[in-house]
């Protein structure tokens, strides 16, 4: 049995810097696994521990996420193996393109009974690689997912939605998005790190996936994040008492309190 | 040559830097004020295997290279100098000579141990008349049959109070000067063996430093580590290794009191913009990435020397003496970018810079570094 | 090549209605619910209503595939962030090999293509895209819908396949509906201890509002449930009036909140990143200050 957990090697836009024509600066943001990730490689390995199952890392890349030290990160945090698609047009790659080569990926492992992704990715943030990798699989998708355990031939997956907790009986093969606080990742051990050099790495291109690269749009033009305009109205705190009551009366004036 | 870091010692920043953040770096300043050993997540220390980082894959321990074990305490002082310190004690001077200077039988009795975490190391060579004289021995070893009786008292131990396994050194023959010096492992239940109240310090308050007394204790004859008579060789290999241990761990404090500087610079508005755009600000921010570069090489250095089974102790000594003066400046530019408040203990500022002065004194004072590093040219 | 919107499980999805309407190409409003949900969905501009009656003990994700074979023909195909919502659009880009944009501020018809301006990299920063073909938006679902429309209701038949539920246990407390929420108050790191939350919680009820927290304070501290953080990986508001005591204004929190009406901040540094985001700053001591603002709240009487 194999039990796939997808990955990115990408920055954290957080650490990134916005040029005022919207080009965004990565140099001073360093590559990693993000939290996301980390989370559903925890609830993989410990899938994988429980069934006896093989768990393989599958991730997609412009290149970066192909060298060694992305690998052996991948690795490091507790997966059996990796698979990368690795093909610099696959740069930048959107949502549908990156989940149509993680599909192609996962189809050729043959035998998957499952596959694990983040809550998020770490660099679009959408949710919505999942939703489209099942698509692509044609294969039931759960995410926000706080649990989950092979029961006979299907899974059981748990997650809280706004009307309670619900328990769901999902048939294999599935797509399962993690939510993020599905398992508290724990940093790689050091026997971990240097285990993970001498685990199986498969790297292929997009050809060798048979992923048909198609760009998604033609960019026009790039920006800043609009901020939206605040007042920056300072209110005198010296004395807490009037404060609160100058406070209520703004409140009033802008119609957000009282009639 | 090539000044990058291999891809195991990336991880191996990255790994303890996620676990520094996430378990170390929320605990740093409790146990600073209350002067509280971090003694909760010794399990997890352990469980990373960064209590065994210098012992064998065969002894239970990961046999990791001196470099990445420097990057691994530098990432752990960054946020809590005192938990640096009791992984620096435990591994450069406990674990380390019972690797290189135990029998068989004494490395699996304790290396198992102490490279899960079951077990804590420390190390006895400071008296209250031998410090950096350590001819000076005062606590003596007796033989008596399959024993020795050791007495007489140690002072400023690091992991004191709370170490299982002790390596002590005591005067076991009439030798004089350091000639006469061995080494010991004593367990911390050996009776006769006592341990004295903690030290009240500047710094490091989270690490425990104590006073040892020897009253006829009476350890096995097989304790004896390495050669009798050539303690004082071992002690001084031991802290020829142990001093790249705290230049590595003055190069974490400076490393974390810089970005704290740096962040503030950045938040804090004088004169209607960021401190960062004064040039006064930014001369400082200059000289302190650059003292913290050149230390940091001067580390990774001599612990890829060591590694490569060079000769190391000149080098060493010139990390620990340039890294510690540097982390002590860096981290007292830190207070004054910071202003005010970088004196108060809302901010980490002030716990480095007290943190930073101990590395200037420990494993050797800087005036011994200079004389180590003399001697490599005078003699 | 109609406007789709994908509608499952809420009724909360008028912003979408409405972008839908102003591209102009027709709107087809695709129903995964029951019969209410439907008849909600007809309102003036949406031209067509297919309903799938989604059975009880299925999941809304079950009917992805059934939703992917009716949305045939689309130019866009919107649809909110619920996960059920986001699994459905996700089959429909799949079938359609179409690209998912998130965060789109501006959506305009330019003949067969559609030019999108979206948030990038978790919204700090946005591209402005040309996308000739199917494209599948996420966006914020806005207000509910409440019908009114002339459009017909088809119904569809779907078998739902492979997702079940086999249980729910409702939650002890009601769950948080932030985004609906006409006032917040949200709650950071600036609260010393969850022994002080009364303090906080004291203050939202006085104002009518849901208590809400950063990301921290439901994840790392645990101090309320992950239900009420806002934040981009969170729950995503919009309410006439946010007040946030002790949080920053990290991009992590405020890309959840950017579409509050009035943002009122009450921080113990006057030059956290949260003062430029504010409407109405108050600098001090939360301690101090909550408690004077929650007096002169319920001095002044009822919000209402």
């Amino acid at each position: 049995m194999i039990i796939v957990v997808t990955y990115q090697w990408a920055p954290d836009p957080q650490e990134a810097t916005v040029a005022a024509d919207g080009t965004v600066d990565f140099s001073r943001a360093k590559p990693q696994i993000s939290d996301y990730d980390a989370t559903a490689i925890e609830v993989g390995r410990a899938l994988a521990d429980a069934t006896g199952a093989r768990l393989v890392g599958v991730s997609v890349t412009g290149g970066a996420g192909a060298a060694p030290v992305a690998t052996k990160a991948a690795l490091a945090r507790g997966l059996d193996e990796v698979l990368v698609v690795s093909d610099p047009r696959l740069e930048g790659a959107g949502t549908t393109m990156t989940a149509t080569a993680i599909a192609a990926a996962v189809r050729s492992l043959g035998e998957v009974s499952l596959v694990l992704t983040g809550d998020s990715s770490i660099d679009n943030g959408a949710k919505m690689v999942a939703g489209v990798l099942g698509g692509v699989l044609g294969w039931p998708v759960l995410t926000d997912v706080t649990a989950v355990r092979f029961v006979g031939e299907g899974l059981e997956a748990v997650r809280v939605v706004p009307q309670g907790v619900q328990t769901m009986a999902v048939t294999a093969p599935a797509v399962i998005a993690t939510a993020a606080d599905a398992a508290k990742p724990k940093a790689p051990g050091m026997k971990d790190v240097l285990a993970a050099g001498k685990k199986p790495v498969r790297i292929m291109t997009a050809d060798e996936a048979g992923v048909v690269i198609r760009a998604e749009g033609v960019l026009r033009s790039t920006g800043r994040a609009p901020a939206p305009a605040r007042r920056m109205v300072r209110i005198d705190t010296s004395d807490p008492a009037s404060a609160g009551a100058e406070l209520v009366s703004s409140l009033r004036a802008a119609g957000v309190w009282g009639g | 040559m090539s000044f990058e870091l291999t891809d195991e010692q990336q991880l191996t920043r990255s790994s303890v830097r996620e676990f520094a953040e996430a378990d170390v770096a929320p605990i740093a300043a409790e146990i600073d004020r209350e002067h509280r050993p971090p003694l909760d997540i010794v399990p997890k220390l352990g469980e990373l295997g960064l209590l065994g980082m210098l012992v064998p894959e065969e002894y239970g321990g990961v046999g990791m290279d001196t470099v990445s074990y420097c990057i691994a305490i530098e990432e752990l002082s960054r946020v809590c100098a005192s938990t640096a310190v009791l992984v620096e004690a435990h591994s450069s001077l406990c674990t380390w000579p019972i690797v290189h200077y135990g029998t068989e039988e004494q490395k699996q009795a304790y290396l198992p141990d102490l490279a899960s975490g079951a077990k804590i190391g420390a190390f006895g060579l400071t008296e209250p008349n031998a410090g950096s004289d350590a001819g000076n021995t005062a606590t003596t070893a007796v033989r008596d049959g399959d024993e020795f009786i050791l007495n007489g008292q140690k002072i400023f131990i690091t992991n004191g109070g709370f170490a299982d396994v002790f390596v002590i050194m005591a005067r076991s023959t009439d030798a004089p000067g350091t000639h006469g010096v061995s080494a010991f492992i004593v367990d911390r239940d050996t009776p006769g063996f006592t341990i004295g109240e903690p030290e009240h310090k500047m710094g490091i308050r989270g690490s425990s430093t104590v006073p040892l007394f020897f009253s006829d204790a009476r350890i096995p004859a097989a304790n004896l580590l390495g050669q009798e008579g050539k303690g004082f060789n071992l002690a001084m290999a031991t802290l020829d290794g142990g001093r790249t241990g705290i230049a590595a761990q003055a190069v974490g404090i400076a490393q974390g009191a810089f970005e704290a500087a740096v962040a503030y610079a950045k938040e804090r508005v004088q004169f209607g913009k960021p401190i960062a755009s004064l040039q006064a600000i930014q001369w400082m921010i200059a000289d302190m990435a650059t003292e913290i570069e050149a230390g940091r090489l001067l580390v990774y250095q001599a612990a890829d020397l060591e590694w490569r089974h060079e000769p190391f102790a000149t080098h060493s000594a010139m990390a620990k003496l340039f890294c510690a003066e540097m982390a002590t400046r860096v981290a007292g530019k830190a207070i004054q970018i910071h202003g005010g408040v970088g004196y108060t203990e809302a901010y980490p500022v002030e716990r480095a810079y007290r943190d930073a002065k101990i590395t200037e004194i420990y494993e050797g004072t800087n005036e011994i570094q200079r004389l180590v590093v003399s001697r490599a040219f005078l003699r | 090549m109609p406007t789709y919107v994908l509608i499952a499980g809420t009724p909360a999805v008028a912003d979408l209605v409405a972008m839908a309407v102003s591209l102009d190409r027709g709107v087809v409003a695709v129903v995964v619910g029951d019969e209410s949900l439907a008849r909600a969905a007809s309102v003036p501009g949406v031209d067509t209503v297919i309903w799938l009656q989604a059975s009880a003990d299925a999941a809304l994700e079950a009917y992805a595939g059934s939703v992917a074979d009716l949305v045939t023909d689309p130019g866009v195909v919107l649809a909110g962030r619920n996960p059920w919502e986001r699994v459905l659009l996700g089959a429909v880009a799949a079938r359609l090999d179409a690209p998912v944009l998130t965060g789109a501020t501006r959506v305009v018809a330019e003949g067969a293509a559609t030019v999108v301006t979206h948030g990038v990299y978790g919204g700090i920063a946005q591209a402005t895209v040309a996308v000739e073909g199917p494209v599948a938006l996420v966006l914020d679902g806005g207000a509910a819908l409440a019908g009114g429309g002339t459009a017909p209701v088809e119904t569809a038949t779907a078998a739902p396949t492979g997702i079940t539920q086999a249980s729910l246990t409702p939650h002890q407390a009601p769950a948080a509906d932030l985004a609906g929420a006409a006032r917040v108050v949200g709650v950071g790191r600036g609260l010393r201890s969850a022994d002080d939350l009364p303090l906080v919680q004291a203050l939202a009820t006085a104002l009518g509002a849901e208590l809400a927290c950063s990301r921290p304070v439901a994840e790392g501290l645990e101090w309320l449930p992950k239900d009420r953080y806002v934040g981009i990986s969170g729950q995503h508001i919009a309410p006439d009036l946010y007040v946030m005591v002790g949080i920053s204004g990290q991009i992590q929190h405020m890309g959840g909140c950017s579409g509050a009406r009035v943002v009122v901040s009450v921080n113990s540094d006057k030059d956290a990143p949260v003062v430029a985001q504010s409407d109405l700053v108050l600098t001090g001591d939360l301690y101090t200050l909550v408690p004077a603002i929650t007096e002169a709240l319920e001095r002044s009487g009822h919000g209402q």
